[in-house]
């Protein structure tokens, strides 16, 4: 269906000027790598209570990358509620989570439009079976609660000019920022939860070179690696010690079960540095 | 009363075990231990200069067997020692503070069972009264919700002689108690006792009216009287 209610934007990508880099190639080569451990996440900046208007709010934000051009993470969540439901909606005895992730029409390189696309909803069902295995849900009856999730800025690459190769990998780390800025906002909008959930990303990568070893990283950015064979995003409640949620994709070998083990570890790993940033963020918010 | 702040308590941080605290609001249990779900401060309430508490959930009514297993209970934990007694222990609950939250502002909070609301009347029907709940126990709410007086939750006696347009009218204030979470759009509401009912009434006039008896308001100006289910002044 298309969008007839406003002036849209050409439908198709809008790919801006790509001027020939001034600098030699080797220095763009260099910066290629990773740049950090692959055990290290990125630097995180998370804050709670920036939207006044709404219930409880909070503000996420990734370091960008190291690369110049190669956005990071910007996520803006508010959270409306308990409120009452419509009253077309049948009776709850517990509280009705409903989450909408929604990208900013210039957060990705290819332009997203007003209405929420198929990957969009996709993220929207993910985060809310990460959330619900967190929300004491019987607290609040006949109640709903809205987790609106705007995704301003969203991890791509946006030197490169070719088509992106897969925009999955993409997905899973706005996922695990979208799992964490919820809980911050939910914590902040004061409805019961278990624990505060966190998000986390693990990847299996090519290295440099073909022949060798592929390893697995936490927190990967397609762009700093060669290619991503699989990934996992995982949403972790820290003092439960349980995951609420796992997404897995990718081209792992069968014969190798030691990888997908591996990688959810590593998922759990990075999902605990997220966790601590949340607690960090909500202590200082009462402070 | 004896309340210490002792603590900040972030959602899932372990508060204590279930043999030394009794779980108050915003803590949860688990495999027997209590931890906290909300994001705010620690208040651990002392039994003994704690008075007697409004339950917090929905009580469930007291049939005759549940009485009797209390009473048993109460009266051999009473007999083995004093402190192992549940009603003995501290409860301790996480609550949001308004000045701990820095953009001030309240927590929404929910109608319970039992719970005494101020509400509007919106309108009538031969069989009910539709409100809009303002004001549950102290606090303003921020959402709307509706609320339904039925005809025989009225009044406790001469439920069949009640009609609902001699009970209340569009725009009455109302206080009433909440009995049950109703349906899915609707809390049901009864005005059932001496101080419940109409504590606000307009006349057709349009002026405020004084309660002179428990059926009747009488407009000031006008000196004529309506009927009404008319709360008894506290």
């Amino acid at each position: 269906m298309t969008d007839r209610r406003r002036i849209n934007g050409p439908a198709g990508t809008t790919i801006p000027p790509i001027f020939e880099d001034t600098s030699n190639k080797e220095d763009a080569n260099s910066v290629k790598g990773r740049t950090r451990a692959p055990d290290a996440v990125r630097k995180m900046f998370l804050r709670t209570g920036v939207t006044p208007t709404a219930s409880g709010s909070a503000y996420l934000e990734y370091e960008s990358s190291a690369k110049s051009g190669v956005s990071g993470i910007k996520l803006s969540c508010t959270v409306h509620g308990p409120r009452s439901l419509p009253r077309s909606s049948p009776f709850s005895p517990h509280i009705v989570l409903s989450t909408h992730v929604k990208y900013a029409p210039f957060a990705t390189k290819q332009r997203r439009g007003y209405l929420r696309d198929p990957s969009e909803r996709d993220l929207g069902t993910h985060l809310e079976t990460a959330l619900r295995g967190a929300i004491i849900a019987d607290r609040w009856p006949k109640s709903g609660v809205d987790i609106i999730i705007s995704v301003i800025e969203g991890d791509q690459d946006r030197a490169s000019s070719g088509p992106q190769s897969d925009e999955t990998w993409d997905m899973m780390n706005v996922l695990s920022g979208c799992i964490t800025v919820a809980s911050a906002a939910l914590a902040d909008a004061g409805i019961d939860c278990v624990d505060t959930v966190a998000g986390g990303v693990a990847a299996l990568v090519q290295g440099p070179s073909e022949d060798t070893p592929p390893s697995v990283v936490v927190d990967p950015i397609p762009s700093e690696h060669e290619r991503i064979l699989g990934a996992c995003c995982i949403a972790y409640l820290p003092t439960r010690d349980e995951v609420t949620n796992l997404w897995f994709k990718g081209d792992l070998p069968a014969s190798e079960m030691d990888l997908y083990t591996k990688l959810v570890e590593n998922g759990i790993l990075a999902s605990a540095s997220a966790s601590k940033v949340l607690v960090d963020c909500l202590k200082d918010a009462l402070a | 009363m004896s309340t210490t702040t002792t603590t900040l308590a972030i959602p899932g941080q372990l508060l204590g075990s279930t043999s030394k605290y009794q779980p108050g609001p915003g803590t949860h249990i688990h495999e027997s231990n209590l931890y906290a779900s909300l994001l705010g401060s620690v208040r651990i309430v002392h039994p003994a200069a704690a008075p007697t508490t409004k339950p917090t959930g929905p009580v469930k009514r007291l049939t005759k067997l549940s009485a009797l297993t209390n009473q048993s209970s109460s009266s051999s934990s009473s007999l083995k020692k004093q402190s192992s007694s549940p009603d003995q222990l501290p409860t301790i609950s996480v609550t949001v503070s308004a000045e701990d939250n820095h953009h001030n502002k309240k927590r929404e909070i929910l109608p319970e069972v039992g719970n005494v609301v101020l509400c509007k009347v919106i309108r009538i029907t031969p069989r009910q009264a539709v409100v809009s709940i303002l004001v549950c126990g102290d606090t303003v709410l921020e959402a709307e919700w509706q609320g339904l007086i039925r005809v025989q939750d009225v009044r406790a006696t001469e439920k069949d002689r009640v009609k609902v347009y001699e009970s209340f009218r569009p725009g009455d204030v109302v206080r009433a108690e909440v009995i049950s979470l109703g349906d899915q759009a609707n809390y049901y509401l009864a005005t059932s006792k001496n101080e419940l009912g109409v504590i606000l009434a307009t006349s057709e006039a349009g002026n405020t009216m004084h309660p002179i008896s428990w059926k009747e308001y009488r407009d000031p100006v006008t000196g004529l009287t309506e009927l009404r289910k008319v709360a008894k002044p506290y």
